[in-house]
């Protein structure tokens, strides 16, 4: 009771709350809701029957096997992956360091089905490696389970990566190293010291990466040939034939595997994580004997291969006039994505630069509230807020026409809803930025602010926010590349009047009009990049401008 | 915090204000293929002085979109897209008849009796091969509906979802009017096993065909054509010889759609002269007599046409699809 009368004292406080809690309630509650509803009530009463409909048919479980079963092998491949370029940055000091992390991380900022494209420039049936290694008397027969795995492992071990070195990183070398002054191998100390101390971290990453697997939408939409999966067979039954009952129950169907991994994830591996930071100063960085090195560095090099080879296929296909009949170079594409496309990359711009901020500055005030705040339902609004990140696009978007079609919220066919929807599905990266970089400031210090006479607004304003700058940039900078690069979500409540790149990528993809979506894409890696780097430079001035404060001071 | 909230306040309005209502601008599904879309739009925005949003989807998608919507209807025109699915969509409730003033008549088959739709082309169903992989897999191009299931195709047919795209929903229509509905479905099982993959757009398996990453193509003449031969793909173009099915592409003005009076200047504009010697680019078939034909389009004089009835297609398109998917299994 004494947290809600303290609360009540700070009116802009309690707005807040208020305003972030309805907020959240409409634009995350309420559309999951929706979806739930349309599968379970026909004509006003609750009924199970579309899911016995669906689950009857051998042919609509199919994509639920098929989704799982990819979900799993991208998350163990992928998982594999990350872990071998973690390991061989943080523990092995291989050779260009550097250059294996921008690689590594570079398939997060291109969208998403480019990958799918370049596995069809280079291992279709008229392919570069198919024509070229084989003289086209091999078919990879990447259209399908093989070609998936592929594309996605490529797509999402990053994010293993990204995990995985921050795991390893937090693994205090002075335990390896003591067990190696025991005696043990040094692979005996990998297996006994340095892989237990990863599991938690391993475990996360699968959970992680199979929810990104289940998720993706613009590869399997592209190379699953006859493989269906969920979120793919959603939208068909949605958006080709009418059945919003059936697409909303698949919807269900794949957000159940998803929520169990997500709280899995939450509630259960991230309490199992060994920390081993002591505070006391570590010794030189401990390493492995030349051989694994070497051994490292060939298979990292193999996967860097891989990738530049994708992406370098990419940039070859559009500049190509007409692929698989006329391999003379031109810019012709080019020209037309700024002829025809020039609505399209002017729309997708204006929008994420629209929703950028307000995801920016909301992940940070409901970041602020979780971390230094008490309220009732503090609980629920964090774990709302979280949830947009692991639910499907696919059910999102499914959620969102369901949602706001009839007055009202009428927000079909405006742009409102193509930025909320950004909103939403993003916020959850700038809370997490946001809480890290909070729970490293001694709240002593706002207190100090408080207690001089300052409110909560006054505060987070002048001591809170200025503080949590480079956090608040690198959500920025996140939100922004998932809003250029989004497709799942959007593709369900995209009208005339706004037009997304990624979506006439697609439409250029599936018309297997090859060079031009490798234009388009090339293109929106580049604004991308070019957007990166702004907010590098933004964060940059900050952190000098701070440096003169405190200098100053 | 106060300020922040004020800035948020405002960029949010902003949002919301921003498709500002200009004074004319006519909200539109084009089921044509996107750059072929680019080819009319222009033109009629020059010509007329509206401007028209649109969005490209393939047709069932287009119908499935606008009976989703019937309570609030985003766009005035459904722009292209065989006549069975106008027919179902006025099934369906999701049209308002407009008579266009002509100074020629439309075919009987050209129009809605009542007036819900409007024809606007031609189209005959073929294939396409690509020539190298006939020539490697020592095939002749297939001539009838049977040629299309011998063994040396296996996993290389490309078609499209015929719930999703209204060129492969005539093909349906067409098999079961020639076959009957049992024989069409046994038929469609056999072609499946040669079927490497289904797609959303009607059109889209002739580029993979012109690409080679299929073989074979099943889709409308003027696509093959379009966006195949013509532009530098290796594509064959034959006819079956039992006959083949056709459309009439039409136009539907929408119920309820928020501008009837531009949505009617655009169907008298689409059934001008002037607009119909557009097609030309697309090897379409014009309706209007006085308009041109593309040299290579192929006219419905020109390959053996089976007795098509779109009205009956129209109104049985729900039943055969729920049968398509559960016999197909797709």
């Amino acid at each position: 009771m004494d947290g809600l009368r303290k609360i009540l004292r700070e009116p802009v406080l309690a707005a807040t709350i208020g305003v972030i809690a309805v907020s959240l309630f409409l634009f995350v509650i309420y559309p999951l809701f929706k979806v739930f509803q349309m599968s379970v009530v026909e004509d006003g009463r609750f009924t199970l029957h579309v899911y016995g409909d669906l689950l009857s048919k051998a042919f609509e479980r199919r994509p639920l096997y098929n989704s799982l079963l990819l979900g799993t092998l991208v998350a163990l491949a992928g998982t594999a992956v990350g872990y071998l370029f973690a390991f061989a940055i943080a523990r092995a000091d291989v050779p260009w360091k550097r250059f294996f992390r921008v690689l590594a991380t570079f398939p997060i900022i291109s969208p998403p089905f480019v990958l799918s494209l370049a596995a069809i420039l280079l291992l279709g049936r008229k392919g570069f490696i198919t024509r070229m290694l084989f003289q086209g008397q091999w078919d990879p027969h990447i259209y399908g389970l093989r070609g998936l795995i592929l594309v996605e492992t490529i797509a999402f071990f990053p994010t293993a990566f990204l995990i995985m070195l921050g795991v390893l990183q937090a693994i205090d070398p002075a335990l390896e190293e003591s067990s190696l002054n025991l005696g043990a191998t040094r692979w005996q100390v990998f297996r006994t010291v340095t892989l237990p101390l990863s599991i938690p971290g391993l475990a996360s990453s699968l959970l992680v990466l199979f929810v990104e697997s289940l998720a993706d939408f613009g590869n399997p939409i592209i190379l699953s040939g006859n493989f269906h999966v969920l979120s793919v067979q959603a939208y068909l039954h949605i958006t080709g034939m009418v059945d919003f009952s059936g697409g909303a129950a698949l919807a269900v169907i794949l957000l159940l595997p998803t929520l169990v991994a997500f709280l899995l994830q939450k509630y259960w591996v991230s309490r199992k994580s060994y920390v081993t930071v002591t505070g006391k100063p570590s010794p030189g960085r401990l390493s492995v004997d030349p051989f694994t090195r070497r051994l490292l560095t060939v298979l990292c090099l193999g996967v860097s291969g891989l990738i530049l080879l994708f992406y370098g296929t990419v940039v070859f296909g559009s500049f190509v006039t007409l692929w698989g009949a006329d391999y003379t170079l031109t810019v012709k594409h080019y020209v037309s994505v700024f002829l025809i496309g020039g609505r399209y990359l002017r729309d997708t711009v204006i929008l994420a630069s629209l929703a950028t901020p307000i995801t920016g500055i909301l992940g940070m005030i409901i970041a602020f509230l979780v971390v230094r705040k008490q309220f009732v339902g503090k609980g629920l609004m964090d774990l709302t807020s979280m949830l947009t990140f692991a639910v499907p696009g696919t059910v999102v978007g499914i959620g969102y026409i369901l949602a706001f079609n009839e007055r009202p919220l009428l927000l079909t066919g405006t742009a409102a809803i193509i930025v909320l929807l950004f909103i939403f599905r993003n916020v959850p990266v700038g809370i997490r930025a946001g809480v890290a970089a909070l729970q490293q400031i001694d709240p002593a210090i706002e207190e100090a602010a408080t207690n001089l006479g300052a409110g909560s607004g006054r505060t987070f304003a002048t001591i809170t926010l200025p503080l949590i700058t480079p956090a608040f940039f690198s959500g920025l900078a996140y939100s922004f590349v998932r809003c250029m690069t989004a497709i799942s979500a959007v593709i369900f409540v995209v009208s005339g009047r706004w037009n997304l790149i990624t979506i006439a990528i697609l439409g250029l993809v599936e018309n297997a009009d090859l060079s031009q979506a490798a234009a388009f894409s090339l293109v929106l890696i580049a604004i991308v990049l070019l957007a990166l780097g702004l907010i590098q430079v933004g964060v940059g001035r900050v952190a000098t401008s701070q440096m003169g404060y405190e200098a100053a001071g | 915090m106060r300020h922040t909230l004020t800035v948020l306040a405002i960029v949010a309005a902003a949002a919301w204000a921003i498709p500002v209502q200009g004074a004319q601008v006519l909200h539109m599904y084009s089921a044509l293929d996107t750059a072929e879309t680019q080819l009319y739009i222009p033109q009629f925005e020059k010509d007329s002085g509206i401007k028209v949003e649109w969005v490209r989807l393939s047709s069932g998608e287009v119908l499935a979109r606008l009976r989703a919507e019937a309570k609030n209807p985003q766009v005035s025109i459904w722009f292209g897209g065989p006549s069975q699915d106008h027919i179902a969509g006025k099934k369906a409730g999701i049209s308002t008849p407009y008579k266009p003033a002509l100074d020629w008549t439309l075919p009987e088959n050209g129009r809605d009796p009542d007036w819900y739709w409007v024809g606007y082309y031609f189209g005959a169903i073929g294939f396409g091969s690509n020539a190298d992989f006939l020539k490697k897999a020592g095939v002749p191009a297939p001539v009838s509906w049977d040629d299309l299931l011998k063994p040396a195709l296996k996993g290389q047919i490309a078609i499209a979802f015929p719930y999703t795209s209204g060129t492969s929903y005539t093909v349906l229509a067409t098999l079961v009017q020639m076959m009957g509905e049992d024989k069409a479905f046994e038929y469609w099982k056999k072609l499946h096993t040669n079927v490497h993959h289904y797609d959303k757009s009607g059109s889209a398996p002739v580029t993979q065909a012109g690409l080679g990453e299929v073989g074979l193509a099943i889709s409308f003449s003027h696509d093959l054509i379009a966006k195949g031969s013509a532009k530098g793909y290796p594509i064959t173009m034959t006819f079956p010889k039992e006959g083949t099915g056709y459309e009439i592409g039409g136009i539907s003005l929408i119920k309820g759609g928020p501008e009837p009076e531009l949505a009617k200047k655009f169907v008298d504009w689409a059934l001008s002269v002037r607009a119909q010697n557009l097609m030309q680019k697309w090897f379409r078939i014009p309706l209007n007599p006085k308009a041109e034909v593309a040299k290579g389009a192929v006219r419905a004089d020109q390959v053996k046409l089976i007795n098509f009835d779109a009205v009956k297609a129209g109104e049985d398109r729900d039943r055969l699809i729920k049968r398509w998917r559960s016999e197909i299994g797709q």
